[in-house]
């Protein structure tokens, strides 16, 4: 088989057990890789409780990792989210997933819970389980320096360990499982990290195809303003967005209660340039390096954790935002769901926290204690702890990031539609209404909209399963990707092939969260995005959203999906018409 | 969404690249819209029905070229590769389809075909295009086939003649008869210099819509800008020339915020080019001819041959240069500023034109005009120099 390994790696930590399996070309052919591959495999999982010790937490590389594909050097881990309850992935880059390919396995399937804190070193040869009593309650990069020698690491911190619902798993070079607390799945499995160190090499069907369609995706790449372009990622990283969500009236603020925050300039892309000499950082082998880190190494944050620390709070201390950041990567914390969270936890108590407050809270919340037992449960269950559920701003429980829905209404959309809750890099709508990629769509419009999403989601579950990063795609389509995984492989892909794949990756999706009692319900944005206009002005009107053409708009999308009105499936035998 | 397939109906009839009576286009939301010509639009929703896309043209193009392209194709072959920047950076080739292969319900083939690629030409039908998010997107894919067809069988007349049979009397038509002089004359332009920023963006979006409306450009071939103190205005990525009111960003020179993330991919070759001549606008289209002519290098024995990108030498269409580079972050900002500085105006390989104008809009458009004229004229000259 080329393109991939053909085979899983199973570890019962209970046990301390590990076991090689075959994986079918069949299921490799029809999931691809990262996020299918791993939603598959959940699919007699799929019911568990979160922190069960039976839920398997799956590591998925996809077809494309260990070649030159551009920005494909990516992992994708699933399982189900303490924090919403959803069928979860997360994709990661660094070093991790191209060592994980080397160890000769396409997936890591961790299942059991360890009565001790144990790490695993995965390797060609086989696995060990190392007893780490002396890293539990370390930082991250204590743990990474640690373990570092043995190989690409991934790491729980003190959050993870404490079960913190948005607890990450971190990547050694600083990359991030985030969002959904999949750090917090690994920690109730007493796993503090994972160590792979293969080094197969990956051959390709078609070395001429594969290059031939590397350079058509070069190409792209610079011909795409967002990614090469003078103020692009490449150059000023996802910051770069601070601008423009400005100026588009649409940077979420004081818990949204605005889309404007007049200091968003002190954290914008040239503004963290000139104060931390920023420098180009990234992905293993990826050629757009968007992340940015300062000269001895520290990374810098990300557009969502500037805007969310930043604005959703009202801090305009650039620097106090980067300590933030700093302090979430190091205690193992999703940043927009830590920072949304202490948001809707400001706006309850009447005062938005200060920065140094922010960071006393954040260590609160790592260790749970005092308010930080509460904010460690995400702030939908803040919010109703404290008698104020309208003030928590999420989807499905999962916060939402630095895009206000006002402002781009495939965007409103796409957070309900989300099999994984608020999250903007599902259908990715702002690629469109914002960027202009692949092409220009009315931000202040549903109509097409169902459609669009439902489109966008199906080829952005196949991207997500290859696994290669969104931001390719706003330079580059799946014909370059289809003909590099038809190189890569051997077997022939289309475009239209994989949004099929990615279909039914998103249909599995569903399913899953409908057994867990998902419906139309949980599709709904917070109240205030319905009732509340965001900060208009400057030529730019933003007034709540139409609730009624966006539940026409819902209702469009299930039917496009096949879905009954109450988003749900007609058919219980779903999956077993499915590979 | 049917007013989007009314807006791209009138827009391939206003460009004149497809027959008016030969036109289809197919959307789906909840429920497929299918509209035009009966029998296409038959076809147009069979095929985008089995696609995993939004929006679909299928029309009759308002010159044989796509299907002289096919006839003209050596028995098994089944795509033309067009070697403009256009084609090979967005399409890569243009799969076809003969009426031999349609069979009595070519949609599924047809769908085959679109599941790999933007757009295909089947033979006796027409060009096929598909928008994956909108409708509009279908009509660039169609515009783009149209464009890339074109210079691509006018390449191919130029260096091998007429072939099939009623050629030559379909070519003679479309200069005849297809073809328009193209002139500046009654265009009615702002006086530069100018000063206030309604007026720029006003001026910017009426110079674009010129472009389209003389036949310069197709509509989203090209960008736009002007320069005003510290700040760039320019059109934005993926913006049709012809409907550019808010779609202008303004820049600042220094870099100071960046907003202008979603202006036009040669933000930098504009930078650039103002910074060496000094001007006031830049004027940037893709025109046909030119197109075509920037291709036509005589030198024998090169060993370059990514001549597009690759090639260092400056060459001249009558007085006007003609350099190579990538567009984007690719050669072009390089290679463009110092071959416009005197003439003030230059050619890219296979791309398209750049021209300044030291004040206002007037000279640059006369430029563009000026030059896609005489690679029109020369190419005619080598043409029946060629056919003798």
């Amino acid at each position: 088989m080329l393109g991939w390994a053909g085979a899983i790696l199973n570890i019962d930590l209970t046990s301390r057990t590990a076991w090689r399996e075959d994986l079918s070309a069949e299921l490799l052919h029809a999931y691809l890789g990262g996020r299918g591959l791993g939603v598959r495999l959940m699919r007699c999982f799929h019911t568990l409780d979160p922190f069960d010790p039976a839920m398997p937490l799956i590591f998925a590389a996809g077809p494309l990792c260990g070649t030159p594909a551009p920005t494909a050097a990516r992992l994708t881990v699933v399982s189900r989210s303490p924090l919403t309850g959803t069928i979860y992935d997360c994709s990661a880059g660094g070093r991790f997933a191209w060592r994980l390919k080397g160890a000769g396995v396409d997936a890591l399937r961790l299942s059991g819970r360890s009565e001790t804190p144990v790490a695993l070193v995965v390797t060609a040869d086989g696995v060990e389980f190392v007893d780490v009593p002396e890293l539990w309650g370390r930082t991250v990069p204590e743990t990474v320096a640690a373990l570092s020698g043995r190989g690409s690491v991934a790491a729980i911190g003190p959050a993870g360990e404490n079960g913190v619902l948005f607890a990450n798993i971190m990547m050694g070079e600083g990359n991030s499982v985030g969002r959904g607390g999949l750090g917090a799945v690994m920690g109730a499995k007493g796993l503090k990290a994972v160590v792979v160190n293969g080094d197969i090499p990956v051959a390709v069907a078609d070395r001429e195809r594969f290059d031939r369609a590397r350079q058509d995706v070069m190409r792209l790449f610079r011909a795409s303003p967002v990614i090469f372009g003078e103020l692009g990622i490449a150059e000023y990283g996802t910051p770069a967005l601070v601008d423009l969500m400005r100026q588009r009236r649409m940077a979420p603020t004081e818990n949204f209660r605005h889309t404007v925050f007049e200091g968003s300039a002190n954290y914008s892309g040239p503004a963290i340039r000139s104060a931390y000499q920023a420098k180009k950082d990234g992905c293993y082998g990826c050629p757009i390096q968007c992340k940015k880190s300062t000269p001895r190494g520290e990374h810098l944050p990300e557009y969502e954790t500037v805007s969310h620390f930043g604005a959703l709070n009202g801090i305009a201390s650039l620097d106090a935002i980067v300590k933030s950041n700093t302090l979430c990567n190091e205690l193992g914390m999703d940043t927009i769901s830590a920072a949304a969270t202490l948001s809707a936890w400001g706006e309850v108590r009447g005062r938005f926290p200060g920065g140094e407050e922010v960071q006393r809270l954040l260590a609160d919340t790592a260790f749970r204690r005092e308010d930080g037992e509460l904010l460690s449960l995400g702030s939908r269950r803040a919010a109703r702890a404290l008698g104020r559920p309208e003030l928590s701003m999420e989807v499905k429980g999962l916060e939402l990031p630095a895009y206000d829905p006002r402002g781009a209404y495939g965007m409103a959309l796409a957070y309900c539609t989300s099999n994984r809750g608020g999250c903007h890099l599902r259908a990715y709508p702002i690629s469109h209404e914002i960027l202009r990629k692949p092409v220009a769509t009315d931000r202040f419009s549903f109509s097409g909209k169902a459609r669009i999403i439902a489109i966008a989601e199906d080829t952005n579950a196949a991207i997500d399963s290859l696994v290669a990063c969104k931001f390719s795609f706003f330079g580059a389509t799946l014909e370059e990707y289809a003909e590099l995984l038809s190189a890569a492989t051997g077997i022939e892909y289309t475009p239209q092939s994989l949004k099929e794949i990615g279909r039914r990756i998103c249909l599995t999706e569903r399913f899953y969260n409908c057994a867990n009692g998902f419906d139309v319900k949980d599709d709904c944005l917070p109240a205030r995005f319905f009732a509340e206009p965001g900060s208009s002005g400057e030529g730019v009107d933003i007034p709540p959203i139409d609730r009624a053409r966006f539940d026409e708009e819902l209702q469009k999308y299930y039917r496009i999906r096949g879905l009954t009105p109450a988003g749900t499936f007609a058919d219980p035998d779903f999956l077993l018409t499915q590979p | 969404m049917r007013d989007q397939v009314s807006v791209y109906t009138n827009k391939l009839i206003a460009d004149r690249s497809a027959l008016a009576q030969g036109i289809a286009i197919a959307a789906q939301d909840d429920v497929l819209i299918a509209e035009g010509a009966p029998d296409l639009a038959r076809l147009a929703g069979d095929v985008l029905s089995r696609l995993t896309c939004l929006g679909m043209v299928v029309a009759c193009p308002s010159l044989p070229f796509a299907d002289f392209l096919v006839a003209r194709a050596p028995a098994g072959e089944s795509c033309i590769v067009p070697h403009d920047t256009e084609t090979r950076t967005f399409l890569h080739d243009i799969p076809f389809l003969r009426r031999s292969d349609l069979g009595a319900d070519p949609a599924p083939l047809i769908a085959r075909l679109l599941g790999s690629r933007k757009g295909v030409v089947v033979e006796g039908v027409g060009i096929v295009a598909t928008g994956a998010l909108t409708v509009e997107q279908a009509y660039i894919n169609y515009s783009s086939v149209f464009h890339s067809t074109f210079v691509k069988y006018l390449q191919d007349v130029l260096h091998h003649g007429f072939i099939l049979p009623g050629e030559a009397e379909a070519f003679a038509a479309f200069r005849s008869q297809w073809l328009r002089p193209l002139t500046h004359e009654g265009l009615a332009f702002r006086p530069g210099p100018l000063a206030e920023r309604d007026e720029i963006l006003d001026e910017i979006a009426t110079v674009g819509r010129y472009t389209v409306e003389r036949g310069l450009v197709d509509s989203f071939f090209g960008n736009i800008s002007y320069r005003a103190g510290e700040v760039i205005y320019i059109s934005q990525t993926a913006a049709s020339l012809d409907s550019l009111a808010g779609c202008i960003d303004p820049v600042p020179t220094d870099n100071s915020s960046t907003f202008g993330i979603t202006a036009s991919s040669e933000l930098l070759a504009h930078r650039r080019i103002y910074e060496a001549t000094g001007a006031a606008t830049i004027l940037h289209g893709h025109p046909k001819f030119a197109v075509i002519m920037s291709m036509e290098c005589a030198e024998e024995g090169c060993a370059i041959t990514d001549c597009w990108k690759e090639c260092d030498r400056v060459r001249f269409l009558g007085d006007t240069p003609v350099v190579a580079g990538e567009i984007g972050a690719g050669g072009l900002a390089r290679r463009v500023p110092p071959a416009i500085a005197g003439p003030r105006k230059a050619v890219v390989y296979g791309h398209g034109v750049f021209t300044v104008g030291e004040t206002d809009f007037a000279d640059a458009f006369r430029a563009m005009v000026a030059v896609e004229n005489w690679c029109r004229r020369e190419y005619f000259r080598r043409l029946e120099e060629r056919l003798g």
